[in-house]
């Protein structure tokens, strides 16, 4: 499955703040546990099946390594253990999502599995304050709200942010 | 200096800076007060007079000069743009233009020097409208120049002959032949003064015989005369013939003559003069009347601002009496690195591809048949050459940065007021493009420091029995698969005490720990940051910030600097870099479960050591290996990689160097030699000291690419 993009946005919300009522945005929903995250559309270069990732030294436990992808070298994060939460189980269904960073280029997030792809309209998703946030939240930027289920909508330009 | 090779960059250089500042002044024309373009024209000005000065175009560099004078009042807020200034500003361009079709075409710029334009440059700079000049202005302009061409005009009376150069002129004079005095002033600022006096000789004496020259022959061609040399010839032609031919030669400035008349020791004639641009207007020139001759001495403004298109003309006519049947300059195209980049990447990719087809030939058994076997061979070979070509492409002579040294090298000795001389080998020495653009700088600085620090007074040498010029030296050579530039002299070397002293008057290091230390630790102090040991602080090699900078530049091209010195003899830096950033040969290896890559050019070799010979030194594992005490570094736990073989009896050791030291590092086992593409970890994965890449292997997996120096 290859999805191209192209415009490379990373704030969902500045996007949704400049259009207009009624706009609507794609987002590839991903499963991690128990719980549903979305990724805007926009910002997702490619996803790709679990492979072997090569192991880079010194690297924080949720960096897991390096992967070749069309002949780019591409460090891939666990999103789990990024999150607080347990170590990944590969599975059949574990995905590495390749996103594009403005600043740092490709970067892979290893997700339980990518669902599907949902649209949604400006008035289904919130805005969370940055306040009063767990670690774990503080990639989440936004809440959707999508037939009764809520998915929470990664922050990208925090996940960037953090390392640098 | 032979500067044809550089013509072609220079041209599309040119073209580059030319295209610039036609489109920024139209901007500049609608938006006069913008000081992103002013600068950007500055700017452009300012490279091209620098390229034009460089390529011995004096005329180009003259008008350019003065163009950047304009720009850099405008950009001090003294002179508003307005539209004449704009007009003017075109006019140069077009000149310009000229100047570049005319090196395109015979690579000589010819002998316009555009005067008029230059005067309205001048005259901008001097607060006065463009098409404005007053007469009184002028003359102003007009009369210190002739004041000097009087001075200079004079000279040939004033030549001492002695009593044989007397006796041929006298002879001369009985055969009807004429004599004449000439006077030549060669263009301040002229590199090749002896070259172009030699070209002046040379066209004079088609047309004359020079009985005396002053100062001598052999003086004029070693260089041995200030800007303006005197003749004394016989001829049959006339005196402005004999003017025109040796003002046809470029970067003279003037020619003046007369006849010379050894009864009454006066001219007969009144002087005549030309200029080496107008020698087309000649007959208004070398009009006898005094008035006349202050006029066309005024440079050109009267004669060619009076008649724009007589002057042009007379342009005209000379580009096409100089162009050949065929431009000299090869075309050439330029290409962004960043497209040769990406078109690197694909043939890597390509690589990384036929690597994978040719494993899964020989691994899978499928049913393969000879022409099958015979394409894939096929592809290898023209995958191989595609990755050579491209390689070549990217390689540039290491020339184009080192033929500038020996003019630097010149003029630091007139600078130091030491004489030296350098000696350069291995030019032809061919390194990646990205690596060329950068090595100029830490060169330039370690010659610089040689010139400065390295060679003594001649005074001292003298003292030391050494020749009286020092000889600096800068060889360059391949080795294997790195390219090795060393750059010394024979001057004083390293004093080891004297660093040490100021080590610790610095606070580098504490007396104690500097008499520990042995002569090449000390040494290797000279590359920490703000380390001087000039007594006195030059403008040559500036403040303590260098060498620190030379090593950080060198070791970001993933090369290494070293130094050897011998005091009273003289000291080496030895530069070693890599041929190319792109593709490396390397030793896979395997740690672990992990494969990595370490680079062939800092192995020394590979060891079988039993374990039993690994000694303990300060706790620290070491291995004495044919005498010399190796530190052992285990690769598993410095990488994190989870051991799971059982402890061999013996141990598989890369020894690897970094400048002179050593030290081992122990692999779980060998794949063998490969040539790898070496990739960027990306942005993201900024910390890790011993990684510096990766790489794909044949079946799509990463290896990383061990940095031995930051293990040592």
């Amino acid at each position: 499955m290859e999805l191209s993009t192209v415009n490379n946005n990373q704030n969902v919300l500045e996007e949704e703040g400049k259009s207009n009522e009624g706009e609507t945005i794609q987002f590839i929903v991903v499963r991690l546990g128990e719980e549903q995250y979305g990724i805007n559309i926009r910002n997702i270069d490619n996803i790709v099946k679990m492979q072997h990732i090569t192991r880079v030294p010194k690297m924080p436990p949720y960096l897991k390594g390096v992967i070749n992808m069309r002949g780019e070298v591409i460090p891939v994060l666990s999103m789990r253990l990024k999150m607080g939460l347990e170590e990944d189980v590969i599975t059949k269904a574990t995905r590495i999502l390749v996103v594009r960073l403005e600043e740092e280029g490709n970067v892979g997030f290893i997700v339980d599995e990518v669902k599907e792809v949902v649209t949604l309209a400006d008035t289904d998703i919130e805005r969370i304050s940055r306040d009063n946030m767990s670690s774990r939240e503080s990639l989440i930027n936004a809440v959707g709200k999508h037939n009764g289920e809520l998915i929470s909508i990664f922050d990208l330009a925090a996940i960037s942010l953090e390392e640098n | 200096m032979d500067v044809s090779q550089y013509l072609e960059i220079f041209l599309d250089e040119t073209n580059e800076h030319l295209t610039n500042l036609n489109t920024r002044i139209l901007e500049l024309e609608t938006d006069p007060e913008n000081m992103d373009t002013i600068n950007e024209i500055f700017r452009a000005a300012h490279s091209l007079k620098g390229m034009a000065g460089t390529m011995g175009f004096k005329r180009m560099q003259n008008l350019t000069h003065d163009m950047e004078n304009v720009f850099s009042e405008v950009r001090n807020g003294v002179i508003k743009v307005n539209s004449e200034i704009i007009d003017v500003l075109f006019q140069c361009l077009d000149a310009l233009e000229g100047y570049k079709d005319n090196i395109q075409d015979s690579a000589d710029e010819g002998t316009n020097d555009n005067e008029p334009i230059i005067k309205m440059l001048n005259a901008i700079l001097n607060g006065e409208k463009a098409d404005d000049k007053k007469p009184a202005e002028k003359e102003a302009a007009a009369k210190p120049a002739a004041a000097q061409e009087d001075a200079a005009g004079d000279k040939w009376d004033h030549i001492p002959l002695d009593e044989t150069q007397v006796a041929v002129i006298k002879e001369a004079q009985n055969q009807n032949k004429k004599v004449y005095g000439l006077n030549v002033v060669v263009q301040e600022g002229c590199i090749l003064k002896a070259a172009r006096a030699f070209l002046v000789f040379k066209a004079v004496e088609e047309l004359a015989e020079i009985i005396v020259s002053n100062p001598s022959a052999q003086d004029v061609e070693d260089e041995k005369f200030d800007l303006d040399f005197t003749l004394i010839v016989l001829s049959d032609v006339e005196l402005n013939d004999v003017i025109k031919a040796a003002a046809s030669v470029s970067e003279i400035e003037t020619v003046t003559g007369g006849v010379i008349d050894l009864a009454n020791n006066t001219r007969l004639n009144p002087k005549a003069q030309s200029e080496a641009p107008e020698q087309k207007e000649e007959p208004k020139q070398a009009a006898p009347a005094p008035a006349a001759k202050e006029a066309s001495s005024a440079p050109a403004a009267s004669a060619s601002s009076a008649s724009e298109a007589p002057s042009s003309a007379a342009h005209k006519t000379e580009t096409k009496k100089q162009t050949p049947a065929k431009p000299v300059v090869n075309r050439t195209v330029r290409v962004d690195i960043e497209k040769l980049d990406s078109l690197m990447n694909l043939v890597s990719e390509l690589i990384i591809a036929k690597n994978s087809l040719v494993s899964a030939s020989s691994q899978e058994q499928i049913d393969v048949n000879s022409a099958f076997n015979e394409q894939i061979e096929y592809l290898e070979s023209v995958t191989t050459s595609l990755h050579e070509s491209v390689m070549k492409v990217r390689m540039v002579p290491i020339e184009s940065v080192v033929t500038k040294f020996p003019r630097m090298i010149r003029d630091l000795s007139k600078k130091l007021g030491k004489k030296m001389e350098l000696y350069m080998t291995g030019e032809e020495t061919e390194l990646d493009r990205t690596v060329v653009d950068q090595i100029g700088d830490p060169l330039m600085h370690l010659l610089r420091n040689s010139a400065d620090h390295g060679l003594e007074t001649a005074e001292v040498r003298a003292e030391r029995g050494k020749p009286a010029e020092g000889s600096i030296f800068l060889n360059a050579y391949q080795d294997g698969n790195t390219v090795v530039i060393e750059v010394g002299d024979d001057g004083n070397g390293i004093d080891v005490e004297a660093v040490k002293a100021k080590a610790i008057e610095r606070g580098i290091v504490t007396p104690e720990q500097a008499a520990g230390m042995s002569e090449k630790e000390i040494i290797n102090l000279l590359f920490l940051p703000s380390f001087s040991t000039a007594k006195q602080i030059t403008d040559v090699s500036g403040r303590g910030v260098g060498l620190d900078v030379v090593k950080s530049m060198i070791e970001s091209l993933s090369g290494d600097v070293e130094v050897k010195s011998k005091l009273g003899e003289g000291s080496t830096w030895t530069i070693r870099l890599p041929l190319t950033l792109a593709i490396i040969q390397a030793l896979m290896v395997v740690v672990g479960k992990e494969k990595y890559a370490i680079s062939l050019g800092s192995i020394q070799t590979l060891e079988d050591i039993p374990v039993s010979d690994v000694k303990l030194v300060q706790n620290k594992e070491v291995i004495n290996l044919r005498g010399n005490v190796i530190p052992l570094i285990r690769l598993d736990k410095v990488l994190g990689v989870e051991k799971d073989r059982s402890n061999d009896e013996n141990l598989i050791v890369v020894i690897v160097k970094k400048g002179d030291r050593l030290a081992g590092l122990v692999i779980d086992e060998l794949i063998g030699q490969q040539e790898i593409v070496i990739k960027s970890l990306g942005k993201y994965i900024k910390q890790c000291k011993f990684i510096s890449g990766a790489t794909i292997l044949g079946d799509g997996e990463i290896a990383l690419i061990l940095d031995t120096n930051a293990l040592i």
